[in-house]
């Protein structure tokens, strides 16, 4: 039997509804097959609030274990370090975030907001991610924190975070399977790829035929303000709601499962320097870049300039 | 012998984002109610100086469960702003997404949150229902999740098709969507669309959706619910039954004022019709007499709220959202959720809305016969499906028929200006008010359906929908007030798009109970 316990911060709940869409298992499923057993999910939990209360005094005094802690949202500190603009019965709920943390055999970031802060850092609510503000390590536990699995937080980064990321690492921690992280503490077998990994619109990528227009068959990449190639993630290799992704449905990737997310400059545009955006596919050299990037466009083929290949 | 009342703070879950009500109690019965939610985001804030499209990306990451809702109003208010019309193909994608959503949202918010009360057994394991409640409703368990859970999911593949993914899309764009689904697309969503009919038929209304028009008054509703067990057994056959052992037929009515958005834009050439060119007509009831709405009669009051107040209060338009300084135990401020008013009146928003504004037989004559309640709130709720899948599915038959034909007219630039959409999210009302001055967002106001449902008193003292609709609900047990919770999710509320709250703080010698 692994336990869980989800709290929500400053979030907008849509990681509980990527959740909800996973396909096999669905979540009801996961938690049967598994045997896992959800203390608290705030969306779903029928038991009363002095039943929540007794609940969490189980598990801060060690009475009750907690395998999994689960945060999604961000932690809301604002305003003055307070963090009464989010409280849990009048107190606020930070106080609640760290109680937990240090009772969870592991603690588990979902979305980019309790990854890294998301929507939250640069307004009065001044919010953090759990071990980072954006891309800077410390947060709101702090660079040394480790559960008690001696584990730092796991990020599930995404905006939301991808549904099979969910299921995924529930599963592997529920079946004791260890995760290898990246820098930001991402799962690398999920954060190990690229966005750009498994788009339809690769071959139009390849041979630079590039959209400056909604609609159209092209790569986003140059003039469109799509993130793929620069941002880790799996949304062109296990598809989104088991169908599709958004660069396969002319949406440029925003990026939300770097740190930085939502990058400061307008969306739907790349910036650039003569033409070759300014941020470029990881570890990749300007120089040879544009030069084979030259190359690639005079050498495109016919069906891909009239756009007649399909996405 | 006055009977001094006795006040206690219920922090509602199982809504989108944290909430917490105050009520009074006298002789078991709320005589008072405050409203006001636990958190505070500040989106507005967030949305000042970034780029004219940037909406599309950011709003939708106000709300989880309806963030298509919030894509739809961005991108009819750059429409407006760019003066732009979308090609009827684009209106079908964006109106087929749209509705798949709110179908989801329906369920889930009924199956999963609202009835999800009805499975537990300190409250109801009297009632003769409560041993199948609770094969149905078990959180993440029960039948009727698992099944809902299965077919929501499956819906929302649609969007997914035409979107790339749910939730947190970006494909409505001004001037139409990003993606031209090709003809093998557009029959998996027509399958995707027979299929979850199929099933809504079945399972949620136990008939035909043919035989459940033929319902139109309480007495058919009774006729066919002891028609046969199919009709009995079905999710709204159960609800109903359970709903009356539970009393919720007597409580929770509100204010009897009503407000929808003109929602759903047809498109030009369609078999659907609908007057003032949309699916869904905007209307204000007020005493069950329906009135022509008028958006400028639209005000945000502040005076109670947290916010640095504009007296008098300003059309959303014109709006700001200055945070003030938060004062915790006063009754005089209370909440970040500003107070919307029409004509200075409060309104209540969502389906029960909808449906007495388009002059739904059935549910005009349960609120006639036995006035507004939590049943019939959630009612309507449930039978809202039955009025979309319909034309759904003739959108998808039409985009099959037309697929050759534009889905994306060209905007260059958004110009400078303001524009405004106005739509009816799963839970009511929804409008986003934006501005552009040298091509960067300069204001961004957003009234949300919660804001309407769950807003504070306003300078006149009036209470909030469903602050007035708590009034006269039965409290058994104070350590768990179930019957106030139910008031409250009747009206499906979603605190993080609601974004403007705090919660207060206990106060001494005040009981702090939970449902």
């Amino acid at each position: 039997m692994t336990t869980t316990y989800w709290i929500q911060g400053g979030g907008c709940g849509g990681d509980t509804m990527s959740l909800l869409s996973s396909g096999l298992p669905d979540i009801a499923e996961l938690l049967h097959y598994l045997q896992i057993e959800p203390l608290w999910h705030p969306s779903f939990s029928i038991i009363s609030a002095a039943e929540h209360d007794k609940l969490i005094e189980r598990i801060i005094n060690g009475r009750q274990e907690l395998d999994i802690l689960l945060i999604e949202g961000a932690v809301i500190r604002g305003p003055d370090g307070t963090g009464m603009f989010d409280q849990h019965r009048g107190e606020p709920k930070q106080t609640l975030i760290r109680a937990l943390a240090q009772k969870a055999n592991f603690v588990v970031a979902v979305g980019t907001c309790a990854a890294f802060g998301g929507f939250g850092p640069d307004t009065v609510i001044d919010a953090c991610g759990l071990q980072f503000r954006r891309q800077q390590r410390g947060g709101f536990l702090g660079s040394d924190f480790l559960s008690r699995a001696r584990q730092p937080v796991i990020n599930l980064a995404g905006c939301p975070c991808h549904h099979d990321i969910i299921i995924g690492t529930l599963s592997a921690l529920a079946q004791g399977v260890k995760l290898k992280l990246d820098e930001f503490q991402r799962p690398l077998q999920w954060f190990g790829t690229l966005v750009h990994q498994g788009c339809t619109r690769n071959e139009y990528h390849e041979y630079r035929i590039e959209e400056s227009e909604f609609g159209e068959m092209g790569c986003l990449f140059f003039h469109m303000g799509c993130a793929g190639p620069l941002v880790p993630g799996i949304c062109n290799k296990q598809l989104w709601n088991q169908r599709s992704s958004k660069p396969r449905a002319g949406v440029p990737c925003f990026g939300c499962t770097d740190p930085e997310f939502p990058k400061s400059t307008p969306f739907f545009q790349t910036r650039n320097i003569e033409g070759i955006p300014l941020s470029l596919p990881k570890g990749v050299s300007r120089a040879h870049y544009m030069v084979y990037k030259g190359m690639a466009a005079a050498a495109a083929p016919e069906r891909l300039k009239q756009r007649t290949s399909r996405v | 012998m006055t009977i001094i009342a006795k006040r206690i703070n219920i922090p509602v879950n199982r809504s989108e984002g944290d909430l917490e009500i105050s009520v009074e109690i006298e002789n078991n019965v709320v005589v008072n109610a405050w409203s006001s939610g636990t958190m505070f985001r500040g989106f507005e804030e967030m949305m000042i100086g970034r780029g004219p499209l940037d909406g599309l990306v950011i709003t939708p990451r106000i709300c989880g469960i309806c963030s298509l809702t919030h894509l739809y109003a961005a991108a009819e208010a750059l429409d407006e702003l760019a003066g732009i019309t979308p090609p009827d193909n684009a209106l079908r994608l964006r109106n087929l997404a749209l509705m798949c959503e709110c179908i989801q949202s329906d369920l889930r918010q009924a199956v999963l949150m609202f009835m999800a009360d009805f499975a537990n057994q300190k409250v109801y394991a009297e009632l003769p229902l409560a041993a199948e409640a609770l094969r149905r409703y078990k959180p993440l368990s029960g039948k009727s999740v698992f099944s809902v859970i299965k077919e929501s999911k499956r819906l929302l593949e649609i969007i997914a098709i035409i979107g790339g993914q749910w939730p947190h899309t970006s494909f409505m764009v001004p001037g139409g969507v990003t993606f031209r689904p090709e003809l093998p697309e557009l029959l998996q969503c027509r399958m995707i669309c027979s299929h979850f009919h199929n099933w809504y038929e079945e399972q949620v209304l136990g008939c035909s959706l043919a035989r459940w028009r033929e319902v139109e008054s309480c007495t058919d509703l009774d006729n066919w619910l002891a028609e046969n067990p199919a009709h009995a057994g079905s999710e709204v056959g159960f609800f109903i039954r359970f709903s009356r052992q539970a009393g919720l037929d007597k409580f929770g009515g509100g204010n009897d004022c009503f407000i929808s958005y003109d929602s759903l834009r047809l498109p030009e050439k369609s078999s659907i019709q609908g007057q003032s060119g949309h699916l869904l007509q905007a209307g204000f009831v007020k005493k069950e007499k329906l009135h022509k709405f008028d958006s400028r009669l639209i005000s945000e009051d502040l005076r109670r709220t947290w916010y640095n107040s504009q007296y008098p209060p300003l059309h959303p338009e014109d709006g700001e959202t200055l945070p003030g300084i938060p004062v915790i135990n006063d009754d005089d401020r209370y909440s970040w959720i500003k107070a919307p008013r029409y004509q200075d009146m409060a309104a209540e928003t969502g389906p029960l809305a909808e449906a007495l504004i388009a002059d739904d037989q059935l549910i005009k004559d349960i609120v006639k016969n036995q006035g507004s309640s939590v049943m019939v709130r959630e009612l309507a709720r449930l039978l809202r499906p039955a009025v979309f899948l319909p034309p759904m599915a003739t959108w998808i038959d039409e985009l099959i028929a037309d697929h050759d034909a534009p889905f994306y007219h060209k905007v260059k630039e958004i110009p400078d200006g303001s524009g405004s959409g106005m739509i009816q999210a799963a839970r009511g009302a929804l409008g986003h008010w934006v501005e552009i001055r040298n091509q960067r967002i300069s204001r961004y106001q957003i009234i949300t359906p919660t804001a309407w449902n769950g807003s504070p008193r306003d300078t006149a003292g009036r209470r909030g929908p469903w602050e007035e609709a708590l009034i006269g609900t039965p409290i058994k047990d104070e350590q768990n007030p179930v019957a106030a919770g139910h008031v409250i999710r009747s009206f499906d509320p979603c605190l993080v798009c609601a974004v403007h709250t705090i919660s207060r703080r206990k106060k001494a010698g005040q009981l702090n109970l939970g449902i």
